[in-house]
């Protein structure tokens, strides 16, 4: 394993790997003794530093310039590494049986050979995932299937709607990729999801830590790369059926997927489409303030929602050009909880709002997200130019039932040419370019260098202002250079310039207001936003090392990262409907600055694994919305003032992991995660961040593989997470207490005559559990997790070769 | 160097947290049941007089400020903290109804305050009577450490006869 490792390595940070010059083909299929496929085994010949991984069906494909005699080496995790001498002098079909290894390892995380040669490969921690974790750990959204990870965790509102957060920091400091191209939407609201569709997910990366080196701004707190699906091989035509059912809210969804490739043309198309009705809670009812508000059949009302995605790609592969287009729109509509938006507990008629638990009322919000991405790779001898160009819309509509604050007028005035229901609304264009160079001609060095270039256009509609219209630019500028030391180690060094612009603009109430000067009293349209102009600059760097020796792998790594403050964060004048605060910007902020010290130790042998991947971090100014002492009298209910400020932070943690395989068939798993931050400076001195993440561990027992007549790679398993109690709180939140939750998976893959049907039960909360997860949003109105959830998926994939 | 720099300061700054100091985590209080308090849950109140905003509010540490808000509640949108429910009216579209909004200091210093605000409910506007029935009374507190603690009444202010 450790040579494959090694040698592995070389295949660098792109999973589509360069394709060298001409002529012959190489392919074949990989399975292991009993015949089943083995997808996403690595064939690499080490001579021409060329390798692919193996598509769904188990088959490879390289192209090879030169006739001649190569060795070989197939790789699959849990396998012994196979190596043979192939003599290439035409076209050549090779199929390889790989022996599976007695002990494998590192179940909890995935079994992939990608993933472990990416995590040994980068300094900063790594965590790798593939549609297959999504698949057995399927939450209601992407942020939250991939909560088992650790290190990560969500912000989430409802049962469909949430945040990835990453070792406790969120929102704008977290940045999604998805195809290459940053993911743009209203990032800031904590009440919104991502707008991702996790079954067109194919491959996930998780960067643990500041990360802005590659990415630019907000990748502060790490990032979550999304890739969509790998391109299919040659002359094959086929797709996937997704089924989805869950018991908690009644959720039906479904996945289709088709592909098709020529020889060198392909495409693949995907829909999505899922309904769900209002998730259970364990509790009666439930109090916001010392207000209880009753549930009708434990059911949050008004949570139902529905998603509805639409996914096309298609594109040109040659040996040394590959261009891809990617489409897509995902839409989602969903519900608030009917009780607490607005301004003050809501009383709602109950008698409409419990005649379904399907239909979605107001409150309500809908998102649709368009994507048009193109991502072309060009290699010569040793050079490699990739270039991604982006447009995004992401159109965001908060609507609620008019209800005057402030001096809105009482009633709606018909005269106004706006719609009284509209809340809020949100229009934001993105435009993106990124150009990507490596050059490894240099023995020992590999070169990568890129620019980054983007433009918002953000406008605002709705009759609760927020946030201004604005547009920003940003471009930056990076070079990162990967020096092989020994065998043994590796370092990572790189810089990177940002500048960025941001210009919001002046807003003015739609409805006029009294105003008393020297006892005159006059109608006036109030300014809520002046006019700004902003422009940050910044230089990041990073420099890591990376030592891997037998079964001990250690990695390290400094780095600076930066993020710019949003237009929320600089010019927010309004009532924030969800936890009745009216929150207030600061124009003069500066671009917030990290700096983060990163270690990780593995070691990894036989029948257990063992790592910690610790990290102290320091912000000399984040940007933090403070709850103040004042009261805002002008606009909502007289509701508490926050205002945004910055504070010096201090923040430590990490995650640990043991594994052990006790037989063969079974592996034992603890995850750990922990956080503390602390605010140096200001006003919150000596207070931690809000929504911080409590100390948190996973206990996992696996059974696999088990194998029957019809089903094949069968698995039982069991999650305990234990989360500690959260003591450490900042207004406006609560202390939230400790919580055991158990969870239990089953699955296998089934052979119905020539097709293959792959099941995967789970069910969440097993015990009903009434918990509360100190990083929801509805925490902060004491709303609990939802109870039991059996979720059902099958997925059915099908292919055939053309001819 | 950089990096051994960094590494001190990180270090230094272990150090330097680790006598964290004791937070506030308690928020402050309004208590509407002190026999003194007014309005109370249910209580009609009537346009054209002034009537006494009296309660009693505490912290541990620091009181901060506190707001009132008076608004219309025809639509039985908004719902009391109260236990004690009372009879609402009718539902109603609002003509002209009143609103109050108004955030007041506390002195610097106390951990216990005896509001007591004079309120003036006009009969009128430019655009004629109130309209009277059911309103909602909104009380915000916050402390200094900005944690606050809200409380809504239901309420009725009438015309008299």
């Amino acid at each position: 394993m450790n040579r494959f490792y090694m040698l592995f390595i070389l295949l660098g940070m792109y999973f589509v790997s360069a394709y060298s010059q001409e002529s012959y083909i190489f392919s074949g299929k990989v399975t292991d003794h009993k015949n089943v496929t083995l997808p996403g085994a690595s064939v690499y010949i080490p001579a021409i530093d060329n390798g692919v991984f193996t598509d769904s069906n188990g088959n490879y494909h390289l192209h090879i310039a030169k006739k001649g005699t190569y060795v070989v080496q197939v790789s699959f995790l849990g396998y012994d590494t196979y190596t043979d001498t192939i003599m290439i002098t035409a076209n050549t079909k090779h199929n390889i049986k790989l022996t599976a290894l007695a002990m494998s390892l590192q179940e909890v995380v995935v079994k992939d050979n990608y993933a472990a040669s990416r995590k040994k490969e980068e300094s900063l921690n790594v965590e790798v995932v593939n549609n297959k974790f999504i698949q057995q750990n399927l939450g209601g959204s992407l942020s939250q299937s991939l909560e088992r990870l650790p290190g990560v965790s969500m912000i989430g509102i409802g049962s469909g709607q949430s945040k990835p957060v990453i070792r406790g920091l969120g929102f704008n400091r977290v940045l999604v990729v998805e195809n290459n191209i940053k993911h743009e939407g209203q990032q800031w609201g904590s009440d919104h999801g991502l707008e991702i569709d996790q079954f067109a997910a194919n491959r996930i990366e998780v960067i643990k830590g500041p990360a802005s080196l590659m990415y630019g701004s907000d990748a502060i707190g790490g990032v979550i790369d999304v890739k969509q699906s790998e391109i299919p091989t040659p002359n094959t035509v086929g797709g996937q059926v997704n089924l989805i059912g869950k018991s908690n809210n009644n959720l039906v969804g479904s996945s289709v997927n088709v592909f098709i490739r020529k020889n060198k043309l392909f495409a693949d198309l995907r829909g999505t489409v899922m309904d769900y009705g209002d998730y259970k809670v364990p509790t009666d009812s439930i109090s916001i303030y010392s207000y209880k508000a009753g549930l009708h059949d434990h059911l949050m009302r008004n949570t139902a929602g529905k998603e509805q995605d639409v996914h096309f790609s298609f594109g040109l592969i040659q040996p040394d050009f590959q261009t891809r287009f990617f489409v897509s729109n995902v839409y989602t509509k969903s519900g608030f909880f009917a009780n607490t938006h607005g301004l003050e507990p809501q009383r709602v008629n109950t008698e409409v709002h419990d005649k379904s638990s399907r239909d979605i009322l107001f409150p309500y919000q809908s998102v649709n997200h368009s994507k048009l991405i193109n991502k072309t790779i060009k290699t010569w001898d040793g050079i490699r130019l990739e270039t991604d160009i982006g447009v995004q819309r992401n159109l965001r509509r908060e609507k609620s039932k008019y209800i005057a604050h402030g001096d809105m007028p009482a009633n709606f005035p018909e005269t106004l040419n706006m719609d009284p229901d509209m809340e809020r609304e949100f229009d934001k264009y993105i435009y993106s370019a990124n150009v990507k160079t490596s050059y490894s001609k240099i023995e020992r060095l590999k070169l990568f260098s890129g620019i980054n270039a983007e433009y918002q256009n953000n406008s605002i509609g709705g009759r609760g202002f927020i946030i201004p219209d604005y547009n920003l630019w940003s471009m930056g500028l990076h070079l990162v250079s990967k020096y092989t030391l020994s065998d043994r180690s590796k370092l990572q060094a790189g810089i990177r310039f940002d500048r960025g612009a941001i210009n919001t603009k002046e807003y003015y109430d739609w409805f006029p207001s009294t105003v008393e000067q020297n006892g005159v009293e006059t109608e006036e349209y109030l300014q809520r936003a002046d006019k700004i102009n902003k422009v940050y600059e910044n230089i990041s760097w990073s420099l890591g090392y990376v030592y891997n020796h037998q079964a001990l792998s250690l990695k390290s790594n400094i780095g600076k990262s930066f993020r710019m403050p949003i237009a929320k964060e600089l010019a927010a004048n309004g009532v924030n409907y969800h936890r009745f605060s009216y929150e207030v910007g600061k124009s003069d902020l500066d671009a917030e600055v990290s700096y983060q010290l990163d270690m990780g130790a593995e070691y990894n042998k036989n029948h257990f694994a063992i790592g910690i991947t610790p990290f102290v971090n320091f912000f000399p100014n984040y940007i933090y919305l403070n709850p103040s002492d004042k009261h805002d009298s002008q606009y909502g209910l007289g509701n508490q003032i926050f205002y945004y400020t910055q504070s010096s932070v201090f923040r430590y943690g990490g995650e640990m992991h043991f594994h052990w395989e006790v037989i063969p068939q079974l592996q034992l798993g603890i995850m750990g995660e922990y956080v503390y931050s602390q605010q140096l400076s200001g006003e919150k001195e000596g207070f931690t961040l809000p929504f911080s993440p409590p100390p948190s561990a996973l206990f996992s027992v696996k059974y696999q593989p088990i194998h029957f007549n019809l089903a094949h790679n069968a698995y039982l398993s069991m999650d305990y997470r234990m989360t500690a109690a959260q003591n450490q709180i900042v207004p406006p939140e609560n202390k939230t207490d400790g919580y055991q939750v158990l969870t239990l998976n089953a699955g296998a893959d089934f052979q119905l005559g020539n097709q293959q049907i792959n099941v995967s039960v789970s069910v969440h909360n097993v015990l009903n559990t009434k918990y509360y997860n100190h990083t929801s949003y509805y925490r902060l109105i004491n709303v609990p997790e939802s109870g039991r959830n059996a979720v059902l998926t099958i997925s059915i994939p099908f292919s055939a070769h053309m001819h | 160097m950089k990096k051994i720099l960094f590494i001190a300061m990180l270090t230094s700054l272990i150090i330097a947290c680790s006598d964290s100091k004791d937070i506030d985590d308690i928020k402050p209080e309004i208590d509407t049941n002190v026999s003194f308090a007014f309005p109370k849950q249910c209580t009609t109140l009537y346009f054209g007089e002034d009537f006494n905003f009296s309660a009693l509010f505490t912290d541990n540490i620091e009181l901060g400020s506190y707001s009132i808000s008076l608004h219309n509640n025809f639509d039985h949108h908004s719902h009391s903290t109260e236990v004690t429910e009372c009879e609402l009216g009718e539902i109603k579209t609002p003509v002209n109804p009143f609103t109050f909004i108004q955030d007041f200091e506390i002195p610097d210093n106390l951990t216990e305050y005896e509001a007591n605000q004079s309120i003036t409910i006009p009969t009128g506007d430019e655009n004629g009577l109130f309209d009277e029935g059911d309103y909602h009374f909104f009380i915000s507190l916050t402390d200094k450490q900005g944690w606050s603690t809200q409380k809504g009444l239901s309420i009725k202010i009438m015309h008299r006869e």
